[in-house]
C-alpha cells in the first residue's frame, strides 16, 4: 500500500466505504451465517456453528437440487433468446432512418418498466380466462383456451417469456453501445474489397461487437440465475414446484421460515454460481473484454 | 464526513422529541377504511395527546408476514401494534417478538370471544393477541341453478360431483365451471385441502406425537378425490392458479355453480354493482366425505403488541379499544366480517342487518385452525409443495409425495423435540 496521504486514498476512500459496509459486509456475513445453525422461530436452539451441515444438507435436499435444474433452466433458456433479439434490435437501430430516436426510447420500456409492475401485467395475460394471450391464439372459441401459469409444464415458460420481453432491449442497449463503436471507415474498405452486406456482418460487425455481445450475455447470466420478483408475483412457484427457482427457494427459507442459517446457504450457493460462470465467460471467451483493444 | 455524521446524528435524536406520544399500528388496507379512520379517531379523543400513526402494509398475508417480522427481528421499537394472522402467534411467541397479555387480558375476559381464535392465540398457557375478526371456509352455490335441477344444497363432496356434473352437462355453457376454489400453490391451498382432508377423518399431524399423518390412507383419498373428482372432472385447470380473488370473480361472473371462500364473498357475491348473480346466491357449511364431518378451516387476524414497544401499556388501551364490543359491533354492522365477540352473533341489530351471522356463528364456532406450532411456515411450505404437486400432475404418484412429504415435516418437527427451556 502507497503512503496514505497520497491523494489517490482520499479520493477512493468514499466508494471503498459504501463497497465494504453494502457489498462486502453482508456477502461476509452470509458465509459466516452459513456456517450456523440458526432459526429465528425456535431461539432457544441458539446459534450453533455446524461446520459443513448446512451445505451437506443442500446437496441432498431434492427440493434444492430441484430448484437449481429449474434456475439452469431458466438462464439456458432465456439468455441466448435475450443476446439474439437484443442483437437484432440494436442492427435496426444503429440504422439511421426517420423516428429513431422515439424508437429506442419505446425498445427501452420494458426494461424501464418496473419488473413488479410488468409481472402482474404478465399474470392478466396469461389469464386463462379473459387473458390476451388466450385470446391471440383462440380468439372467442373459449373452450380452448388455457391455463398457462397453472399447468406445471408451461408455468415456467410463462415466466421465461415475460423475462425475454423484459429484457431483450437491455442485451440490445449494451450490444448497440457496442455497435456505435465501429468506425465506418472499416465498412468502406470491406466494400472495396468486394464484401456484401452479409459478409461485412460476418468479418466487420460480429468480430467488433464480441465483447459486447459477451458483456450482455455475463449480465445476462447473472441476473438470469438471481430471478426472483417474476416468480414472486407470477406463481409464488407452483404449480407443482415447477417455478421454484434457486433464489425464490431461499428467500422463503430465510424470510418465511426463519431459517438463517440454511437460507444464507443457497444464498452463498447462488453467488459462488455466478461467480463461476462469470469467470468462465471472461476466461473462455471474453479476454478481449478487459483488456484494452490494441490499435488495428 | 464529519458533517454528515453530525446531520446523522441529529437527524436520529430530533425524531424522539415530540410533545405528541406516538403510537405505531402496522395494518393493512381495509375494505371499510373509513369505519377503521372513525373508530381510531375515537380512540384519539379519548386519549388526548396519543397520535396513533398507521403503517399500510400488504394485503397479502404472505407478504404483510413478511414486513412484520423484519421489524421484529430487527426489534423496531417503533412499532407498537400489529395485525397476526391466525397462524403466527405461536411462532412470534416462540421468538419473543409478541408480548404475552396475560396480565392485561383475564380469563374471564377471554371468555367473551369466541374458543377457536383464543386458542389460536394461545401458546405453551399464555395469551400473545387479542382476536379481531373470524373467518372460516365456506361453500357458495347458485341457488336459481340447484332450483332449476331440483337439487337439494350437497352435504357430501361426491353429491357436489355428481350435481356439477349435472348441472355442466344440461346447461352446456362453455364457460360455466363446476367448482371454484384456491388451489394456487399458496397458503390458501393449505386451507382448501385441510377441509377435503380433515371432513374424511383424517388429519394433517398428531400435536401430542409431533409427526406428520399425511401419508394415512384417508388422507391420500381426500387428495385424490380432489385430483379426479375435482380438477380433472368438474373444475377447470386454471383453478390450479387461482387465489381468492379469480375464484370469486369466476363465481361473481355467474361462471361458477360452486365456491368455496371466506365470509366476506357473500357481500361481494351479492353486491350488484360488482356481481351478476347478486340474490341468487346460497351459503352454507361445506360438504364432507360420507362418514365424515364437515370441516371449516379457521382464518382470521388478530392484533399483537411488540416485545419491543416502548409503550406496552398504551398500546394495550389501543387494543383493547380496537377489540371492545362497541367497535366489534361497528365493524360486524359495516364491513360484514365475522366479529370475534360471540355475545354479538345474537345482537339484533346485527342480525337484523346481516342476517348471514346467526348461520355462519355455528360454523365459526367448530372452525378448524391450522397446525399451531412455531414452526408453523417450514411445515405449510412443505404441504404446499406436497398438495400442489399432488392435485397439478393428472398421474401424480400421491402416495410417494405424501410419504416424502410426511418425511419433511418430521423433520422439521424434530427441532422442536429437544426443547430445553431457556
Amino acid at each position: 500500500m502507497s503512503n496514505s496521504r497520497d491523494p489517490v486514498w482520499r479520493f477512493l476512500l468514499p466508494s471503498l466505504v459504501f463497497v465494504g459496509v453494502f457489498s462486502l459486509y453482508p456477502i461476509l456475513e452470509s458465509f459466516r451465517l452459513s456456517f450456523y445453525r440458526m432459526i429465528l422461530t425456535l431461539p432457544w436452539l441458539g446459534q450453533k456453528f455446524v461446520a459443513w451441515e448446512n451445505y451437506r444438507d443442500l446437496i441432498t435436499d431434492p427440493v434444492a437440487l430441484g430448484s437449481l435444474t429449474t434456475s439452469m433452466i431458466f438462464v439456458i433458456g432465456t439468455t441466448p433468446i435475450e443476446v439474439l433479439l437484443g442483437l437484432a434490435m440494436a442492427l435496426v437501430l444503429n440504422e439511421s432512418f426517420r423516428g429513431r430516436g422515439w424508437l429506442r426510447a419505446i425498445v427501452l420500456i420494458p426494461w424501464a418498466v418496473p419488473t413488479v409492475v410488468s409481472s402482474q401485467m404478465w399474470r392478466f395475460i396469461f389469464n386463462d380466462r379473459y387473458g390476451f394471450f388466450n385470446f391471440l391464439l383462440f380468439g372467442n372459441a373459449t373452450q380452448f383456451y388455457w391455463a398457462p401459469l397453472a399447468e406445471p409444464g408451461l408455468a415456467l415458460m410463462s415466466i421465461m417469456t415475460a423475462d425475454i420481453w423484459k429484457t431483450s432491449s437491455f442485451a440490445g442497449l449494451i450490444i448497440l453501445a457496442g455497435l456505435q463503436g465501429i468506425p465506418g471507415e472499416l465498412y468502406e474498405a470491406a466494400g472495396i474489397d468486394g464484401a456484401g452486406p452479409w459478409q461485412k456482418f460476418r468479418y466487420v460487425t460480429l468480430p467488433m461487437i464480441k465483447p459486447a455481445l459477451l458483456l450482455a450475455l455475463l449480465f445476462r447470466t447473472i441476473d438470469a440465475l438471481k430471478v426472483f420478483d417474476l416468480v414472486f408475483v407470477m406463481t409464488q412457484g407452483g404449480p407443482a414446484d415447477t417455478t421454484n427457482v434457486l433464489q425464490f427457494y431461499g428467500y422463503k427459507k430465510t424470510f418465511a421460515e426463519g431459517m438463517i442459517g440454511y437460507g444464507s446457504a443457497i444464498a452463498v450457493t447462488v453467488f459462488l454460481v455466478s461467480l463461476l460462470l462469470s469467470i468462465l465467460y471472461i476466461r473462455m471467451l471474453g479476454s478481449g473484454l478487459l483488456r484494452k483493444e490494441k490499435p488495428a | 464526513m464529519k458533517t454528515l455524521v453530525v446531520l446523522l446524528f441529529v437527524f436520529f435524536t430530533a425524531r424522539g422529541v415530540d410533545a405528541q406520544t406516538q403510537l405505531r399500528f402496522v395494518t393493512w388496507k381495509s375494505e371499510a377504511a373509513k369505519i377503521w379512520e372513525q373508530v381510531i379517531a375515537d380512540f384519539e379523543t379519548r386519549h388526548p395527546g396519543v397520535k396513533v400513526v398507521q403503517e399500510v402494509g400488504p394485503q397479502s398475508s404472505t407478504e404483510f408476514h413478511d414486513l412484520v417480522t423484519q421489524k421484529l427481528r430487527n426489534r423496531d421499537a417503533q412499532m407498537d401494534v400489529f395485525f397476526m394472522d391466525v397462524i403466527w402467534p405461536a411462532e412470534f411467541a416462540a421468538a419473543g417478538w409478541a408480548l404475552p397479555l396475560d396480565s392485561f387480558f383475564s380469563a374471564a375476559q377471554r371468555k367473551d370471544f369466541l374458543d377457536a381464535p383464543i386458542r389460536a392465540d394461545t401458546y405453551d398457557g399464555r395469551i400473545y393477541g387479542v382476536p379481531v375478526f373470524v373467518d372460516a371456509g365456506m361453500l357458495y352455490y347458485r341457488k336459481d341453478l340447484l332450483e332449476k335441477y331440483r337439487l337439494q344444497p350437497p352435504r357430501t363432496w361426491p353429491e357436489l360431483v355428481r350435481q356439477a356434473k349435472l348441472i355442466l352437462a344440461q346447461e352446456r355453457d362453455p364457460y360455466l365451471t363446476g367448482y371454484s376454489a384456491q388451489f394456487k400453490q399458496y397458503e390458501g391451498l393449505i386451507c382448501n385441502m385441510m377441509e377435503f382432508i380433515l371432513s374424511n377423518g383424517a388429519t394433517l399431524w398428531n400435536e401430542r406425537t409431533l409427526q406428520s399423518t399425511l401419508h394415512e390412507a384417508k388422507a391420500q383419498e381426500a387428495l385424490r378425490f380432489v385430483r379426479d373428482q375435482i380438477v380433472a372432472a368438474i373444475s377447470h385447470r386454471g383453478i390450479l392458479a387461482y387465489q381468492e380473488p379469480e375464484s370469486l370473480a369466476l363465481f361473481a361472473q355467474g361462471k361458477a355453480i360452486f365456491h368455496r371462500n371466506w365470509p366476506y364473498a357473500w357481500e361481494a357475491s351479492n353486491d350488484p354493482k360488482q356481481s351478476k348473480v347478486a340474490g341468487k346466491v346460497g351459503m352454507m357449511p361445506l360438504p364432507a366425505f360420507p362418514g365424515g364431518k364437515s370441516a371449516a378451516t379457521l382464518g382470521g387476524w388478530q392484533l399483537g403488541i411488540s416485545r419491543f414497544s416502548r409503550n406496552p401499556q398504551l398500546a394495550w388501551q389501543f387494543v383493547e379499544h380496537m377489540t371492545s364490543g362497541e367497535v366489534q359491533k361497528q365493524i360486524a354492522l359495516y364491513t360484514g366480517r365475522g366479529p370475534a365477540r360471540a355475545a354479538l352473533y345474537s345482537d339484533p341489530e346485527i342480525l337484523q342487518k346481516n342476517p348471514k351471522f346467526s348461520s355462519e356463528f355455528e360454523i365459526f364456532a367448530s372452525a378448524q385452525p391450522r397446525p399451531r406450532t412455531p414452526v408453523y411456515l417450514p411445515l405449510s411450505n412443505i404441504m404446499q409443495r406436497y398438495f400442489s404437486s399432488a392435485i397439478a400432475i393428472a398421474d401424480s404418484d400421491i402416495d410417494r409425495l405424501s410419504k416424502a412429504a410426511s418425511r419433511d415435516m418430521d423433520r422439521v418437527l424434530d427441532l422442536l423435540r429437544d426443547r430445553r427451556q431457556p
